[in-house]
């Protein structure tokens, strides 16, 4: 009996695992730029967030109520994670608390290989979002942004 | 027609907005300072008068990022101290939002890491601004020149915060290293992760 409640709760535990670790898609820097420039018509809003980053956890409820306002448009909202992936505990938990999608771990140690190419103005600050039309830059903000100004720019 | 009046007349202000917040931070010369170190003593650059330079880094203890680093630290004043140019640490974070920062848990932090550097409480943030820092941690190198503190490098510490023992760019090194012997630095300016400085607005 006791035997069988272990076996089910370790299945459990896999299977809560296997759920979130769905959620994150863990990448290199070029392959996130495939994911975010091209010339679709797609409006691309790209918020880099860590989970340790206290402002980025607070303007979270900003992009929940924007992906429900964007939900069947031409807009898509990334979330772009950096964290460390040997580190995902903390990220998994706040995936979870909002039901975020579309979040990527970016996989890379130096940031000055890739700042630069997101905004040449950035040090690295989070929060950051950035907004893509046609796969051209088409705003940055290295601060914490509102639910107001993501609509109004992506319209 | 007036709309595209407006729209530019906004433009114009926001790219003024914009330059402002991202402003060059190299070449800039800083004003020397009186800020309270953990053992309550007060520092600034003219309490080293052999100081040719010094490493100044902004940093704090709530930062996940920042707590990378204090062992690097030590070695980088270890190093340098000796040749004339001694690192100092400062926090100017916000207390307000991160208690983790306040001058009393500086003091622990120091204790535990064994800081052998000072490690500067800049409460009224006039420090950070001054450098323009953004970030923790966010390192400068800074060289006398004419009597004045000019900024030579501002960035990363090194290109791997996580995994010290895979870092094979040292940049504050490398900028010491180069400035010490007369030669043109390579790597002036590095762009790094790091948790926002928030200034408080008065």
């Amino acid at each position: 009996m006791v035997k069988n409640w272990v076996f089910f709760l370790v299945l459990i535990a896999v299977i809560n695992k296997n759920i979130y670790s769905q959620n994150i898609q863990i990448l290199k820097f070029d392959a996130l730029k495939q994911c975010i420039y091209n010339n679709s018509d797609t409006v691309y809003v790209v918020n880099f967030f860590a989970s340790w980053c206290k402002p980025c956890i607070q303007e979270i409820p900003e992009f929940v109520k924007f992906a429900s306002a964007i939900k069947n448009s031409k807009t898509k909202l990334v979330f772009v994670s950096l964290d460390s992936k040997n580190d995902q505990e903390k990220l998994l938990k706040i995936i979870q608390q909002y039901s975020l999608q579309n979040v990527y771990l970016l996989d890379e140690t130096n940031a000055n290989n890739w700042i630069n190419k997101i905004n040449k103005h950035w040090s690295g600050t989070i929060p950051a979002t950035l907004i893509i039309k046609k796969g051209k830059h088409k705003k940055f903000f290295a601060n914490v942004i509102s639910y107001k100004t993501l609509f109004k720019l992506t319209k | 027609m007036k709309n595209t009046k407006s729209s530019s007349i906004l433009w114009i202000a926001l790219l003024i907005i914009s330059t402002n917040a991202f402003a060059q931070k190299n070449n800039k010369d800083i004003v020397d300072f009186k800020l309270k170190n953990v053992d309550e003593k007060i520092v600034s650059l003219s309490s080293f008068t052999d100081a040719k330079g010094f490493i100044i880094v902004f940093t704090c203890n709530h930062c996940p990022f920042a707590k990378l680093y204090p062992p690097r630290l030590n070695d980088l004043n270890n190093k340098f101290k000796p040749l004339g140019v001694p690192l100092i640490a400062i926090s100017s974070t916000d207390t307000m939002m991160y208690e983790e920062d306040t001058y009393p848990n500086m003091v622990i932090k120091a204790n535990e890491e064994h800081f052998n550097f000072p490690y500067l409480f800049d409460e009224m943030q006039v420090v950070a601004k001054n450098f323009k820092a953004q970030k923790t941690p966010h390192a400068y190198v800074i060289w006398k020149e004419n009597e004045k503190w000019i900024v030579k490098y501002n960035g990363a510490i090194d290109d791997n915060g996580m995994e010290p023992e895979k870092v094979t760019e040292t940049y504050v090194s490398n900028a010491v290293n180069e400035l010490l012997t007369n030669q043109p630095i390579k790597t002036s300016e590095t762009k790094s992760i790091g948790c926002q400085i928030a200034f408080r607005r008065k």
